[in-house]
């Protein structure tokens, strides 16, 4: 295969303009005469859904939850980047896109990150128009703040609740289509495969979640808005329902996958307090700006906080970075923090987490002056752990968080399988090795509302606008295989649940193709993996039957996915011999013991393509070539 | 950290044409670190190893902004601590020995799935009836083009902070949606990008949420009190001043 | 009519009905206390204030239409809302509890209501259709110095002035008045109207029960 990014020419700034010129237009009357499927109801996926809608096309949109308000893209807190330059502080499109590439440590596609950028934009005005409720000044206009280290002002925010505002401005514009007829939202539904018919993407099966009936839906093109695949690791900020399976289920159909093992770790999250533990809640980073991390000197030191004496506390990250100290990014947190744990300096009852304490701040600035900065942040820890950070140092331990990985597109967001799109967290395409605070919530909203309703003419301009029949053999072929293999699943009745066996996943994930890697490690996961998998097909449990809502069924096959899908996560990281981006790469690092990337060898995004079942994916690599910007080595030191 | 003990009475119900009871469960060694859901969760991995069907409840984020967990314990949605939703419930507000009574949210506008599970539909339907703004996308004019002061910026916040869980309708005694349909009027109502379509939306949602068989506000407040985003009954009087100015002055019908 | 039919066609508008009889009934009731608080200026003000009271004519007759027709309006909506209200929620709650939103007023609003349409039915009977030529105050005193009757009188007013103690500030509500800053004092001043409106009406049993001179 060919991998062909039909990245257009010219330079950088006019390429999306250029594109949008070339690019083949579907005539207005012909545009109901095309069916589109949306897998997905997030930010992506609702804003493409409403969008297409507006332009005539027949949507139906898919979501897992009952209603598409629920998706994940909800719980972001912080806030949506945007190259307005409102403050006049010298931000512009040209250094949202350079912060944008820097941040995905030079691993991402200029033009695309150009193109993000460029868009940025059009996002705000649109949201607004929407009626979403940013903050703004007393004269009335947007207010903005600096976010993830940004040196300009350029993120929008409404409270602590970004996402959701914005989801729900989305949100609103899918039901105004569905009130208009274009759109048919199917909730609770699960999509468990794409049919592809003459090498096209044709259609998904699906699982009705309440009354377990495989269904099967046609459409001139697919496009897939999933989310991201962090629960690979069970514990994760994602939502439990986030999956990976109708992405691998396309990359079993002949979408290549990109760079699975970019998975950022966020280094402030309320650490794990027991086995039981079934999700990780993220606060914000902002706490570190007055926070300082430490751990007691010496290894297994379990005396309370307070009781440990100054001089026996290791501030480790203004130790070792003078310079940024408590302010370090995210991967390099992470990643420190973890190795003081795994030395046998973590603090708390599960000895996996640092402190993280304001008493220093507090006598500085005083008490009142801290709890109005962080107030609903404490609020928030202490509603969970019942600690009070304003008294004793709160704890916190890194845990995954956003996927950089996805299937892999083109310059027109689709995928190596003609007629299937990817959108958002889904795809791989715009954050490189690293995604920036406040833009994940641009890249959704860019993909949905600016670049998929221009590209996707372009293809069905392409091909026939015959109605669509799911009479087709391949219809029912995939709605067989589905069946069987829930068959197979109720079949087992095993000894362990599902949980357990994503736990076991879970724990090897994080060990061996966590925020650090090495070659011995991830081999090991190699072995790990298939042997958990063999585990889960012969001992796993599932009551209940297929023919009803049974949430342990959708849970076993979303894990069943995971279990072939981890593997290619590691495969990849041990392909990946360099450190960049989250990720050290124990082999790759500079004399400082800091990450060392490595362009000469690795300035290309890995594209794996599925072989079949028993042989091992091939590789193919799609160059990075950067024009109009120098890669730069990072140091924090 | 430290352990309870709990007895759980949770509704059971195999689908929506089934009937449905109470049935009684040990609930074995509980951490008091753990939250509601996780407690459920336990319990779950134990009915599931013995055989037995796992309480089916709906959740998803699990840190109380997604609007997709609730059920009502001992007769409070979400349980009884204020402004907070299941998940983040924690088992430290319960006492060793306690009996949980743990039932799904009921109205006739909520149809029983299984178990904790229930149909909310509704609530979608009356957002599809007009809680929107008819823009479409392209061509919004400039985000700072109209200027909005800060104090309707913030109080149409406070409305959008809804999140759709649907406990204000549990928790009515009259299974009324009147705090879901006045969060979202209110909410566009503030902001001058809503008004053209103001008095078409309040009456459009109201007659929506007739329809579907929700009850009738009497001003009894217990919406407010249980919703975890803490959204105000004053929406409820704007909704009520919205949709009479719209009845009685405007021409649409 | 167009107008009102479309109200009656939805809750809100309903619950506006409500209100604007409600309120109505509040200004009728006032005036009925202060009528009545005549009393305490002794027998000869009291029949005084009833004879030229009845001497009106026909605004009597015309003002009764009105108010009967109030209560009604009142009456059956009220009994419209309330079986919608029981029919939202066909299946109950095994445990049932208040998220601390509700208060006795509230809580008890379709049977205060009850109560006060029995105890209309029995005022009217008491004072409306009986021998006029009788002097008010000594019907009141022949009436209400029966303890039976005085006791359901007193019980009748409490449920009253509970009645009010939610109505008054919910029908604000209910048209939609909810004002920051004032809410707060209405919902006082609706305590505060309740409890003053309660306490004049049962002065008058009460007095009569106890007092050896009261209008005599």
């Amino acid at each position: 295969m060919k991998l062909d990014p039909k990245v257009p020419g010219g330079p950088l700034a006019e390429k999306w303009d250029k594109h949008r010129f070339d690019s083949k237009l579907v005539n207005p009357a012909n545009k109901r005469k095309f069916d589109i499927i949306v897998v997905g109801a997030g930010l992506a996926g609702a804003s493409a859904s409403a969008s297409l809608a507006e332009l005539g096309y027949n949507v139906k949109t898919f979501c897992l939850q009952d209603s598409p308000r629920r998706a994940h893209s909800i719980a972001a807190q912080g806030g949506i980047n945007a190259a307005k330059n409102y403050q006049n502080d010298g931000d512009s499109i040209f250094r949202l896109f350079y912060d944008t590439i820097k941040g995905g440590d030079f691993r991402a596609r200029e033009a695309n990150v150009y193109r993000l950028a460029q868009v940025s934009n059009n996002i705000i005005d649109q949201c607004v128009a929407q009626g979403v409720p940013f903050a703004r000044e007393y004269g009335g206009q947007l207010a903005n703040r600096s976010f993830g280290g940004a040196q300009v002002s350029r993120t929008f925010y409404a409270r602590g609740q970004t996402g959701q505002q914005l989801l729900l401005g989305a949100y609103s514009a899918l039901m105004r289509q569905v009130k208009k007829g274009k759109v048919e939202m199917l909730s609770r539904r699960e999509m468990l495969d794409l049919v592809i018919i003459d090498g096209q993407a044709r259609g998904i099966v699906t699982r009705n979640m309440l009354t377990g009936g495989i269904e099967t839906h046609a459409a001139h093109a697919v496009v897939l808005a999933t989310g991201g695949y962090g629960n690979a690791y069970f514990l994760s900020t994602n939502a439990m329902g986030s999956n990976v399976t109708a992405a691998w289920r396309a990359y079993k159909k002949g979408a290549c996958f990109a760079n699975p093992c970019f998975v950022q770790i966020h280094p402030t999250c309320i650490p794990v307090h027991g086995s039981y533990q079934s999700k990780l809640t993220l606060m914000s980073e902002s706490l570190r700006n007055d926070g300082r991390v430490w751990v007691p000197k010496n290894p297994g030191d379990t005396r309370p906080p307070a009781e440990i004496p100054e001089a026996e506390r290791d501030y480790y990250l203004e130790n070792k970075y003078p310079s940024f100290g408590n302010l370090v990014p995210r991967d390099v947190a992470s990643r420190n923090a973890k190795e003081q744990c795994d030395l046998g300096k973590g603090v708390g009852s599960t000895r996996l987490a640092v402190y993280l304490d304001f008493s220093e701040a507090i006598n500085r600035d005083g008490a009142s002056v801290i709890f109005q900065k962080y107030g609903n942040l404490f609020h928030m820890y202490e509603k969970i752990t019942a600690a009070n950070p304003m008294h004793e140092p709160m704890m916190i331990f890194p845990a995954v968080h956003y996927t950089m990985g996805g299937l892999w597109v083109d310059y027109n967001l689709m995928s190596t399988i003609p007629g299937l799109f990817v959108l958002g967290e889904a795809n791989f395409s715009d954050h490189g090795a690293n995604r920036l605070g406040a833009s994940a919530l641009m890249q959704g909203l860019a993909d949905g509302y600016f670049i998929i309703p221009y590209t996707i003419g372009n293809y069905l301009a392409t091909i026939s606008s015959k109605p669509n029949d799911t009479g087709h053999q391949a219809f029912r072929q995939t709605a067989d295989d589905a069946t069987e293999k829930i068959s197979k699943l109720l079949s087992i009745k095993g000894k362990k649940t599902v949980d357990e066996i994503h736990r076991e996943l879970g724990l090897v994930m994080w060990d061996a193709c966590g925020m650090a890697r090495n070659e011995e490690g991830l081999q090991k996961a190699l072995d790990k993996i298939p042997a958990i998998r063999d585990e889960f097909w012969q001992n796993v449990t599932i009551p209940g039957s297929g023919q009803e809502l049974n949430q342990s069924l959708e849970r076993a096959g979303r894990v069943a996915d995971f279990l072939e899908f981890a593997e290619l996560m590691v495969v990849d990281a041990l392909s990946r011999k360099e450190s960049c981006g989250c990720h050290l790469r124990e082999e790759s690092q500079t004399e400082e013991n800091e990450a060392k990337r490595d362009d000469a060898n690795y300035s290309h995004v890995s594209v794996w393509e599925y072989k079949g079942k028993d042989s091992s994916p091939e590789f193919h690599k799609e160059p990075l070539i950067f024009e109009n910007v120098q890669p730069s080595q990072r140091s924090y030191k | 950290m430290s352990k309870i003990e709990l007895t759980l009475k949770i509704w059971r119900q195999a689908k929506s044409d089934a009937p449905g009871r109470l049935q009684t469960y040990a609930s074995g060694p509980i951490s008091t670190d753990m939250s509601f859901l996780e407690m459920l969760d336990v319990l779950n991995e134990r009915l599931t190893r013995e055989g037995e069907e796992p309480v089916a409840f709906d959740h998803d984020c699990r840190e109380g902004i997604c609007g997709m967990c609730g059920a009502v314990v001992n007769g409070h949605p979400h349980g009884p601590e204020k402004e907070t939703t299941l998940c983040q419930l924690h088992m430290r507000h319960f006492k060793d020995g306690d009996t949980l009574v743990i039932e799904p949210f009921r109205a006739k506008a909520y149809k029983i799935e299984k178990d904790l599970v229930v149909d909310r539909s509704s609530l979608d339907k009356m957002i599809i009836s007009g809680g929107f703004v008819s823009v479409n996308t392209g061509g919004a004019p400039d985000a700072n083009g109209i200027p909005i002061p800060q104090k309707n910026a913030e109080e149409a916040m406070d409305a959008a902070a809804c999140i759709g869980c649907g406990a204000c309708v549990a928790a009515c005694p009259n299974a009324s949606a009147m705090l879901f349909v006045a969060a979202k009027v209110s909410h566009l109502a503030l902001l001058p990008q809503g008004q053209p379509e103001q008095a078409r939306r309040a009456l459009d949602m109201v007659r929506e949420m007739d329809a579907l068989g929700f009850g009738n506000c009497s001003n009894e407040r217990e919406c407010e009190a249980a919703c975890p985003k803490g959204i105000s009954i004053r929406n409820i009087a704007r909704l009520n001043r919205e949709f009479l100015k719209a009845a009685i002055f405007s021409d649409e019908d | 009519m167009g107008l009102i039919g479309s109200l009656y066609r939805s809750s809100v508008g309903k619950k506006s009905i409500m209100a604007a009889s409600g309120l109505l009934l509040s200004l009728f009731l006032l005036t009925h206390m202060l009528g009545n608080s005549v009393s305490f200026l002794g027998r000869n003000a009291f029949n005084t204030y009833a004879e030229r009271l009845h001497s009106l004519g026909v605004l009597v007759y015309i003002f009764e239409i009105g108010l009967l027709t109030l209560f009604l309006i009142h009456i059956i909506t009220g009994i419209i809302l309330y079986l919608e209200n029981l029919q939202a929620r066909p299946a109950r709650y095994s445990v049932n509890t208040s998220e601390g939103g509700r208060s006795w007023g509230s809580r008890t609003m379709p049977y205060t209501g009850v109560i006060i349409l029995i105890f209309i039915i029995v005022h009217l009977m008491n004072f409306h259709f009986t021998d006029k030529s009788v002097p008010v105050a000594d019907l009141v005193r022949e009436l209400l110095s029966s303890p039976s009757l005085a006791f359901f009188y007193i019980f009748s007013l409490v449920a009253l002035a509970l009645h009010l103690s939610h109505g008054f500030w919910s029908l604000f509500q209910s048209i939609g008045f909810n004002h920051e800053k004032y809410n707060p004092l209405l919902m006082k001043g609706a305590l505060v109207f309740s409890i003053l409106m309660g306490t004049v009406f049962i002065l008058i049993p009460v007095l009569t029960l106890v007092s050896r001179s009261f209008l005599l």
